[in-house]
């Protein structure tokens, strides 16, 4: 195996060069595999269902759990009898409140801690007692037969009402969890200066997370080791909760999580249940499977919340946008959750405006406290901004795309006009409009209109910038060269389905000129990897990879100071040529990495990487534009999104097929929010939650979305960013695809489809 | 999870009947609905009775007189893409096609459509609603916009959630029932109970009384059948909207028609109204407006569910302007 | 689990199922026999007859990717809980278990079907093919290399789902439509909305099955 060059695709060209001790490593001019259109490095196992989520782990001796849960919104527990579920069959541990094991535990929301088990519950699905049995329908069984006596209180449900003087209070300092405004020159001034003003009211719907697997763990102990496996974006991040709720050293909870089914912000955290897992498994000696319904995950384990958003806005007729007036509204829950958090960044920070106002006023209701969720805040401001846009370009006469290029910012405005590393937002409009062949698709649709009656047809675009996705320090990665030159990459982070992993691999092997293939990666595991914060907010990949190139680059050092002793030459005159180390001066001094001495005998070259800063004074963020075109049955309300296109700049490509992915699956959820999905609260009689299932809170299917659709990256060069020059992508693709069908809606409609979602019922109001 | 229940799979119809007549026992045709039924814990269920051992409820051939008999236990998908069914009466395959979602068509069976709970999101959920044996029905005054503007009678608003029940009694199909008392046959136009009449209910088939076969009568020579469903998303939706048409026509001139909603009321609504303005007429633009307005003729919507009229004015446009279009 | 035999829903050149070819005989030749020709209709025969106490588990037999598989159950007991949770296979998922998703979607005598909404009770007697049981030892099946090629999936919870229903298509119509793929996952939901890449995957599949 030794002398097996397979393991490098570079056979005697360079690798990238290895930058000395100390000095930071060059931006790739260009790449041989990053970039490439390349398979999943776990394809394998996850194709063939060989990957182990944590709801497949199945232990020796487990034991299943189940929680109660309140069925009410605001209600008092007066009493709670589990006697009858202690003598279930199969029943092994019950913990409820009042259970010595349970007194005293803490949890928080941000930073406002609760018992663990409140007795005043303040949202439906707040936990009231757990079981474990030896069957999950023995768990069930037994939290059937727990009975409760309730004092049902009155609630409130609705964000916009929440402040009546009248509304039930959720917690005795009453219902504003916080308030927010930002203020940049005059906004009144400048829209009294404007030619055209609009003002307009819009709302988007409280969307819930959902992702295919469920939330869950599974709990087991040695002794006083803690381990857990836990579906989770972040297993560092579930490690430090857990270990402050129990009161454990960090070195005593491992957390595993191999392979999670999707999380889009809701599993960036543990939840209750994970506590719960874990004393029920203490209590009974055995481990234990805590994995949700779906119905529960309806509940309580967060959401987009509700936005009722203000927005004025002011333009010359030139285009120059001159003021900008928001105000939004939106509910945390019933606890501290951010419920307008990052709504008014659009506002704030897209456009070149010298007047802005935002202000925001973060409420609780008695229902589910929010999460993050893919873009937190953004869509929603998104769906007011860029309706907006339209409808000032349609006031002044001016093409909406025109309109947009007229306000290109190179600052970033609302951090005090620092300039970002890089912004593509220009090219993503221009680029993206040219490709999607806007002018003819306009003409076109409008030409359809004329002649059509029943069936119309509308293009739409907007445009988006996402607060963060330059990602940043801390991150530690190791790679591990072996004698034979494959690789075992170590780190911490989480591939919660965005490839992180494959672009991982990518990345050494671009550093090492080895194959993909034959990189070996341990993840998400505090046992064994290395420290990674949660997998969210796109910086996954500009946080990690220039963590790995630094690894990888350490690793390189190594073996050329240790090929110098072989060669007889200095170090700094050695540089990598495929499989072998050649001294840059005289080309007959060459050698095998795997002849490499001391490797040969250590066996393992092991190179560690960690996050270097991100640049000071500048901003690194992507930027994108999408585009779409539908159709509208306008007796039936019906809408066939015929094509979409996604023009983004998130720095550098690193492997384009899972790249592309990502901006599908982005406008994919984009549409969920434009058309289909939205939380209803039976808000007039119960507050409790109508649509706790994939029927009634409606996905988008594969008959939904669009088949056509086109992935244009707007690849710029960003050394200053980091060193691999890629930004985050993630979160902005999702940003303005709503939006954009909200504008193509209009352009079929004529009319301003301000709540979404824009379901036929919604459409047939308006008609 | 589901509660537990002893579980029967006869091999006789009249074992099955007489299992099935016992106090709490459910008839399991493909399941598709009872075990969601189970799982939410809508009705209490000691015993759940497997038709899927009875080859008699099988299979779908035409009968001696051009009709059809089609078993209760054929799946939908059978249903949708059967031949025979496509040839004689395209718009029951048209109905069975919009069921749901592929695996619950593979499923699912004709006689468990029939017969299928409604999905009214506060009797599947855990509200104690009138037609769960409360007091009140939760739809009425709350969030209702899925719900009926028809025949609710401000009882209960469920609409009814089949398909291709509306389909079936569009064309005339009569059920047999095995039962207690023998074997009947009930028109399926007739098997589904409005809340006035008893809004514990959805059909008026009575303990122990088990769908065997779905009969349909020869097709007419001039007969076009068609159905039409309007929905929030693709798949895997019941209907906002939906018309089923049974027409037999003179030349371009309506002769007979027979005309059902879905999405309209708790059972598959007949429209008259609109039967009686195409009856004897050509469609066009002028009998189309005509049906757009008779559609809605005594309607009864709330006050969150207004555009279901806007909607079921479209679809019949939409259905009768294909329906005149010269073929 | 050994691979599964393909059995009788073959698509024959007039785009009709076996199956459906068969009833269109019957009612030419047998229409006298009903129960015969009820039967004809079946892919199998009926099951057994069967009693079961809602406390006590029964042994049932489930044939699972050519292997019969011996089982104590409740009645209660789904398919996907027996594959999961009794036998330990993780290439069925539970997403909602009640019949939304299609994260454990199974072919049943070659069909696909959701495991969840299946009594395991109800599937004796029934040819059912798994995730597993569409690998030829270790490699990947042509469904499973195409979602590979397409990269047709990001978390990969829903796709042993999405792989079933394209392999239960694939099996009743080889050459499927752009508009019948898209029907034929249409039970299938995909959070991460990998649904383009989905699309491409089953045609490309169609074109791996074929070699």
């Amino acid at each position: 195996m030794a002398q097996d060059d397979s393991i490098y695709y570079r056979q005697g060209l360079p690798v990238p060069e290895t930058p000395e001790p100390g000095r930071d490593a060059g931006f790739w001019e260009t790449t041989d595999i990053v970039g490439k259109r390349v398979a999943r490095v776990d394809g394998y196992e996850r194709l063939s269902g060989a990957a182990v989520y944590p709801s497949d782990i199945k232990l020796p001796n487990m034991i299943y759990g189940a929680i109660l849960r309140c069925p009410h919104p605001h209600a008092r527990v007066k009493k709670l009898n589990t006697a009858p579920a202690r003598k279930m069959p199969g029943v092994r541990a019950l913990i409820s409140g009042d259970a010595p094991e349970s007194g005293g535990l803490q949890w928080k929301y941000d930073d406002y801690a609760a018992p663990l088990f409140d007795p005043h519950c303040r949202f439906e699905g707040e936990v009231l007692a757990a079981v474990a049995a030896d069957t999950r329908y023995q768990a069930w069984d037994a939290v059937r037969a727990i009975k409760v006596e309730y004092e049902v209180l009155p609630y409130v449900s609705d964000h916009d009402q929440a402040l009546d003087d009248k509304a039930p209070r959720v917690h005795e300092s009453g219902n504003l969890v916080g308030s927010d405004e930002y203020i940049r020159g005059d906004a009144d001034k400048g829209l009294s200066r404007a030619d055209a003003v609009v003002e307009q009211t819009y709302q988007t719907p409280c969307e819930l997370h959902t992702p295919m697997e469920l939330h869950g763990c599974v709990a087991n102990w040695d002794g006083d080791r803690l381990t857990i496996w836990e579906s989770s974006q972040g297993v560092y991040a579930v490690q430090s909760r857990i270990s402050e709720v129990l009161e454990m050293p960090l070195s005593k909870v491992r957390v595993i999580g191999h392979y999670m089914g999707g999380g889009f912000g809701s599993k960036l955290q543990p939840g209750k249940y994970t506590v719960l897992a874990a004393l029920l498994a203490r209590k009974a000696a055995r481990p234990v499977k805590m994995i949700l319904t779906r119905e529960e995950t309806y509940l309580c384990v967060g959401n987009r919340p509700a936005n009722t958003m203000r927005l004025k806005a002011g333009a010359r007729k030139d285009g120059t946008l001159t003021g900008l007036d928001f105000a939004c509204t939106g509910p945390s829950g019933a606890y501290p959750a951010g419920g307008t958090s990052l709504v008014d960044w659009q506002i704030r920070d897209l456009y070149q405006c010298d007047n802005v106002r935002c202000s925001s006023r973060d409420v609780y209701i008695h229902a589910g406290p929010a999460r993050p969720f893919r873009a937190p805040g953004h869509p929603q401001g998104s769906w007011a901004l860029e309706q907006m846009m339209d409808d000032l370009a349609e006031k002044i006469g001016m093409d909406p795309v025109e309109l947009r290029l007229k306000n290109i910012p190179e600052v970033s405005q609302a951090r005090g006009n620092i300039p970002y590393t890089t912004t593509g937002l220009r090219q993503c409009i221009e680029k993206g409009a040219e490709q999607f062949g806007w002018k003819a698709a306009v003409k076109k649709a409008r030409e359809h209109n004329r002649s059509n009656r029943a069936v119309k047809r509308g293009v739409g675009m907007g445009a988006c910038v996402w607060i963060v996705g330059g990602g940043g320090p801390p991150a530690t990665v190791a790679i591990k060269l072996f004698r034979d030159g494959s690789v075992n990459l170590n780190m911490g982070a989480s591939d919660i389905g965005t490839g992180t992993k494959t672009v991982m691999a990518l990345v050494a092997a671009e550093e090492l000129g080895i194959r993909p293939e034959v990189i070996q990666i341990e993840h998400a595991d505090t046992g064994t990897t290395q420290y990674a914060t949660p997998s969210g907010g796109s910086k996954t990949v500009p946080t990690e990879s220039p963590t790995v190139r630094n690894a990888a680059i350490d690793v390189k050092r190594q073996v050329l100071e240790m090929a110098a002793e072989d060669l007889d030459v200095p170090a700094a005159d050695l540089v990598y040529q495929g499989a072998e180390v050649v001294s840059g001066s005289n080309s007959e001094k060459r050698i095998r990495v795997t002849e490499v001495s001391r490797l040969k005998k250590r066996g393992v070259v092991m190179g560690v990487g960690y996050r270097g800063p991100n640049p000071e004074g500048k901003s690194v963020n992507p930027f994108g534009a999408q585009f779409c075109e539908l159709e509208v049955n306008i007796g039936t309300g019906e809408v066939s999104i015929l094509r979409f296109l996604g023009a983004h700049d998130s720095g550098r490509v690193l492997d384009r097929l899972t790249y592309d992915n990502q901006v599908f699956g982005g406008i994919v959820m984009g549409i969920g929010l434009g058309l289909t999905e939205f939380r209803q609260l039976d808000a007039k009689q119960t507050g409790k939650l109508c649509n706790r299932n994939w029927h009634d809170y409606k996905l988008p299917t594969a008959l939904d979305v669009p088949a056509d659709m086109v992935s244009l990256p707007i690849e710029i060069d960003d050394p200053e960013a980091n060193n691999t020059g890629a930004k985050g992508l993630g979160e902005p693709v999702t940003i303005p695809t709503a939006a954009a069908i909200a504008n193509a809606l209009y352009m079929a409609t004529s009319v301003r489809f301000t709540r979404a979602p824009v379901n036929p019922i919604e459409i047939r109001r308006h008609l | 999870m589901l509660p537990s229940f002893s579980y029967v799979r006869p091999e006789t119809v009249k074992d099955t009947v007489k299992h099935a007549s016992a106090r709490g026992a459910a008839l399991h045709a493909g399941g598709t609905d009872l075990i969601g039924c189970l799982r939410e814990g809508i009705m209490d269920v000691d015993k759940v009775v497997s038709l899927s051992a009875l080859a008699d409820l099988y299979g779908i051939r035409e009968t001696a007189d051009d009709g059809l008999t089609i078993g209760a236990l054929a799946t939908i998908t059978e249903v949708a893409e059967n031949p025979l069914v496509r040839n004689k009466y395209p718009g029951l395959a048209q109905g069975a096609s919009e069921v749901a979602s592929p695996q619950l068509r593979n499923q699912g069976t004709l006689g468990g459509n029939l017969c299928q709970k409604p999905r009214c999101w506060y009797y599947r959920g855990e509200f104690h609603c009138l037609r769960k044996g409360g007091d009140m029905c939760y739809a009425l005054a709350g969030e209702h916009q899925f719900h009926a503007v028809f025949g609710h009678d401000r009882i209960c608003v469920i609409t009814h959630p089949s398909d291709t029940a509306p389909v079936l009694a569009a064309l005339g199909a009569k059920l047999r029932v095995a039962g207690p008392d023998g074997g009947k046959t009930i028109a399926v136009e007739n098997l589904h109970v409005p809340p006035r009449d008893n809004v514990l209910t959805e059909t008026v088939l009575g303990p122990g009384e088990v769908i065997t076969r779905i009969d349909l009568p020869r097709p007419a020579a001039n007969l076009k059948s068609s159905y039409r469903k309007v929905r929030a998303r693709r798949s895997w939706d019941f209907a906002l909207a939906g018309v089923a048409l049974a027409l037999e026509m003179d030349g371009d001139r309506v002769e007979n028609s027979r005309v059902f909603l879905s999405g309209a009321a708790p059972i598959p609504w007949r429209s008259r109204s609109v039967e009686n303005v195409i009856r004897g007429r050509r469609l066009d633009d002028k009998t189309i407006a005509e049906a757009r307005a008779a559609i809605v003729e005594n309607a009864d919507p709330l006050p969150g569910n207004t555009y279901k009229l806007e909607l079921f004015k479209g679809v019949i446009e939409e259905e009768l302007s294909a329906m005149g279009r010269p073929e | 689990m050994g691979s599964d035999d393909q059995g009788n829903n073959d698509v024959g050149r007039s785009g009709f199922t076996r199956r459906g070819f068969i009833q269109i005989m019957g009612t030419g030749a047998v229409s006298a026999s009903l129960a015969g020709a009820a039967i004809a209709a079946r892919s199998k025969p009926v099951p057994p007859e069967k009693v079961m106490d809602a406390e006590n588990t029964v042994k049932i037999s489930l044939h699972v990717n050519g292997a019969q598989h011996a089982v104590l159950v409740e009645s209660r007991w789904t398919l996907l809980y027996v594959l999961r949770e009794a036998f330990g296979m993780t290439g069925t998922k539970e997403g909602c278990s009640r019949g939304e998703c299609g994260a454990c979607t199974v072919l049943i005598d070659g069909i696909p079907r959701y495991a969840c909404m299946t009594l395991a009770v109800e599937a004796e007697g029934r040819r059912i093919t798994t995730l597993e049981g569409l690998m030829s030892g270790e490699q990947l099946g042509p469904v499973q290399n195409a979602f590979l090629e397409e990269d047709a999936y990001q978390c990969g919870y829903c796709t042993p789902g999405q792989i079933m229903a394209v392999e239960g298509l694939l099996r009743k119509n080889p050459t499927p439509s752009l508009d019948e793929i898209r029907i034929g996952v249409s039970g299938n939901l995909c959070r991460c909305g990998a649904y383009t890449h989905i699309f491409r995957a089953a045609q490309k599949a169609a074109d791996l099955k074929k070699r």
